[in-house]
């Protein structure tokens, strides 16, 4: 559902990339899940960020933060089934993180197939 | 239609797609059918809950496999493959929740994108609650857009079988089709007032005699 686009700093090789974008995804869907989708703001570039959500897209992290923080429901839960990192071919530095898996809501008493 | 690992019938049956916002009762609505609750299955790959609704006529058995989502409309929009093959379709809103009325014609535009002319209704939801927010006569969307309108309260089971009756009459072209046994449903978890209610069905009478609102077809403001 979504690609997030982390950063680091120098150096790397795989096994650090591979931690590094998995403390990402552990954090970002922390949030998420918890309740704190607001503070998922500030995981974004105020300008630069893009979110494509559901066949919409939101620019900047103004924007992204509105969208994620009122979406109808309080909590859920992401269930991450894969993680794959790679180095950003347009970011030093930067890693892109792929992953899938599956939510559910709460209240719900199925599992949604995407993410 | 039903799902590849669930039971097919040789008795008249459709596919009925139930759409609205997150919230709006849709699961509450179809779990009160006792036997279809017992009969439902999921299948994960679309996230769908098929509940097979059996209704009888004076022509003989109906039943509906009545299509319910795992929640994804709170992301966004249905996927294409919710859609498909639909031959009725549902759409709820809640009578509590102004928004969930005004977003009624995009899960109507998205439904009608896939399935074309097909009979559908509309319904307010959650009328047992004393402090509504979208009142009987506020609700004129169905009269611009041809649909049936139905007052319904799934807690206390208000109006159940009135949404399947209209579908089932449009479905087999016969507006003299009638039920002839009532299916089990979940006994009342709330009682309605159905002193208040009738003042309310007499003002969607009433309101569908004025003229339609002159205002854009989109948008509820």
């Amino acid at each position: 559902m979504q690609k997030e686009e982390g950063e680091m700093g120098g150096g790397g090789g795989e096994a650090q990339m591979e931690m590094v974008g998995k403390a990402f995804v552990k954090h970002y869907y922390g949030l998420f899940d918890a309740g704190s989708r607001p503070a998922l703001a500030g995981l974004y570039h105020p300008s630069t960020s893009i979110l494509s959500f559901e066949g919409r897209r939101f620019d900047g992290a103004d924007s992204i933060g509105r969208h994620l923080s009122k979406l109808p429901f309080e909590l859920c839960r992401h269930m991450v089934a894969t993680v794959d990192c790679q180095g950003s071919p347009f970011a030093a530095g930067g890693i892109l993180v792929f992953v899938t898996g599956s939510l559910q809501l709460v209240g719900e008493e199925h599992v949604q197939p995407q993410l | 239609m039903a799902l590849p690992n669930q039971q097919q019938v040789n008795y008249p049956n459709f596919k009925l797609v139930i759409v609205g916002d997150g919230g709006t009762g849709k699961t509450t609505f179809v779990k009160r059918h006792l036997t279809g609750e017992f009969e439902k299955k999921y299948e994960p790959t679309i996230g769908v809950e098929v509940h097979p609704l059996d209704f009888h006529t004076n022509c003989g058995k109906i039943r509906f496999y009545c299509w319910d989502t795992a929640g994804q409309e709170k992301f966004g929009g249905l996927r294409d493959g919710y859609y498909i093959h639909g031959q009725c379709a549902i759409i709820m809103f809640d009578v509590t929740a102004r928004l969930t009325y005004k977003n009624v014609p995009t899960w109507h535009r998205d439904l009608c994108r896939v399935c074309e002319n097909i009979p559908i209704v509309l319904c307010g939801n959650k009328v047992d609650v004393k402090n509504r927010q979208v009142k009987a006569k506020m609700v004129t969307f169905h009269r611009k857009k041809n649909l049936q309108y139905y007052e319904i309260s799934a807690k206390s089971n208000y109006n159940f079988e009135k949404p399947f009756l209209y579908l089932a009459r449009k479905l087999a072209g016969d507006q003299n089709l009638h039920f002839v046994e009532s299916p089990a449903l979940a006994p009342p978890e709330v009682h309605i007032d159905l002193a208040q209610q009738q003042l309310h069905e007499k003002e969607l009478i009433d309101a569908a005699a004025q003229p339609l609102p002159d205002d854009d077809d989109e948008s509820f403001d």
